[in-house]
């Protein structure tokens, strides 16, 4: 099975994998680097992703449980040996439970799967006999629901970007004199625009000081626009510079056609 | 003293009265190439406008208003922002009693508004059908501002489509006068 994510994309293939419970590895080759995705029974087992290799080493150094530094000598300790024998190490020096290896390699994978699922093309072939080497930790998740979840997002995605076409508008707050902001319970990033809505602040402005992609900034605007918070801004619209002399003939343009529109239906 | 030309666009999405509220002002026959449409979703109709739809209304000795409606699918924007040069306003169509079409509705009222800086109103069109939303919900269900006008009306009505456009021509006095 091998083919472009241009023409298949990543949530069809992930639920053809899953629905037909296929075993082995998709690679994918995408301009940021390669990806694997394996599988058992059409469920994600591991997942390695550029940088994030999918190692146990790098998995809890990307969760904030051990630093760069730590990760950097278990690694080589787990090359020797192996992921599994490292996770058994660090359970019984008490560094580590065991559910939180998994919640850890958990979250790794879904990462990785909502990552991937916004993949526009790349190549990618299906190999049944690849598998993660022996030494790895797998966790295996049901892409079912994921996948149900990820395509609801990209459809919400897309609408969001139909309301909003343009970022190069700017917001303000709607006249909602009842709303205490206080009371409401916003996340991080919607008090973080909230603090720059301003007449002189675009969308597009908003999301290069935050630091947001377009994607997230229109989520957020969504967010509270739904809750009735804020509005585009409808442009001050700058109307066109005319001479007093064509305004003048625009305004008698305009009062004649009134006065011709008015007529209409009385003359009958 | 040579004619003058003046244009106002009529806008909305697909079926909601665009070619309908251009013909009942119109002194002529609207003109609009049509093709038929023959996929699943597009069946709502049987035809739909691809060119532009095309009215006009003597004013009077040197003065014609022409009306353009939009070719109703979004694949013909190139066409849109040509329309857009240049217009006096614009009138956006919804059609009142298919909620299913306003968030298209709000997407083409966004990116028409982004095309030029000329007032507009909007049209809650088919008022007379049954399950036609109100006007007030309408403008909460399209997130329009209190200061933009939106009108009741029944496009196949000269009356209500004069109102329309009626309504439209003050919005663009007022503006004249602001500045
Ligand atoms: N009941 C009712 N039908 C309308 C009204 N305006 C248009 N229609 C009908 O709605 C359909 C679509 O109208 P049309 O003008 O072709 O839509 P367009 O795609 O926007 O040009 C046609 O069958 C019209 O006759 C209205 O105000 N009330
Ligand atoms: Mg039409």
């Amino acid at each position: 099975m091998k083919g472009n994510l241009r023409d298949f994309s990543p949530t069809q293939l992930l639920s053809l994998v899953s629905l037909t419970k296929k075993t082995g590895s998709l690679l994918v080759n995408y301009k940021e680097g390669d990806a694997t995705l394996s599988f058992r029974d059409g469920k994600l087992v591991y997942s390695a992703m550029g940088k994030a290799d999918g190692s146990l080493a790098s998995i809890l150094a990307r969760a904030g449980r051990i630093s760069e530094k730590q990760a950097g000598s278990l690694s080589q300790y787990a090359a020797k040996t192996s992921d599994k024998q490292l996770g058994l190490l660090l359970i019984q020096k008490g560094y580590i439970t065991q559910e939180d290896i998994v919640k850890s390699i958990k979250r790794h994978s879904l990462a990785s799967v909502n990552s991937f699922a916004n993949w526009k093309e790349g190549a990618f072939a299906f190999d049944p006999e690849k598998q993660p080497d022996e030494g790895r930790i797998t966790v295996p998740i049901d892409l079912e629901n994921v996948i149900i979840q990820i395509s609801r997002l990209q459809k919400k995605d897309s609408q969001l970007e139909e309301e909003i076409p343009s970022l190069d508008i700017a917001l303000k707050f709607t006249n909602r004199p009842n709303v205490k902001l206080s009371e409401l319970q916003l996340n991080k990033d919607e008090w973080r625009v909230l603090n720059y809505i301003k007449p002189d602040n675009t969308i597009r402005m908003i999301a290069n000081k935050l630091n947001m992609s377009d994607k997230q900034v229109r989520r957020v605007i969504g967010s509270l626009r739904e809750a009735g918070l804020v509005e585009l801004a409808h442009a001050r619209r700058r109307p066109e510079k005319l001479t007093e002399q064509d305004k003048e003939k625009k305004r008698s343009n305009v009062v004649r056609i009134i006065n011709r529109l008015q007529s209409i239906g009385a003359e009958s | 003293m040579q004619t003058q030309t003046v244009k106002m666009v009529v806008t909305g999405p697909f079926s909601s009265g665009k070619t309908q509220f251009v013909q009942s002002i119109s002194e002529i026959d609207v003109v609009a190439t049509e093709r038929t449409i023959s996929t699943e979703e597009e069946r709502v109709k049987d035809q739909t406008t691809v060119a532009m739809d095309f009215g006009r209304i003597t004013i009077d000795d040197d003065l014609i208003l022409y009306l353009f409606g939009t070719p109703g699918q979004r694949r013909f924007d190139f066409m849109w922002e040509i329309l857009a040069q240049g217009m006096l306003g614009f009138v956006v169509l919804v059609d009142s009693a298919r909620p299913e079409t306003f968030r298209e509705a709000q997407s083409i009222l966004e990116t028409f508004r982004a095309y030029a800086p000329t007032p507009y109103v909007v049209a809650a069109n088919k008022q007379d059908l049954d399950d036609a939303w109100a006007v007030d919900d309408l403008r909460v269900a399209l997130r329009l501002d209190d200061e933009i006008k939106m009108l009741p009306c029944v496009a196949t009505s000269q009356e209500d489509v004069k109102n329309v456009l009626l309504e439209l021509l003050y919005s663009i006095l007022e503006e004249m006068e602001l500045d």
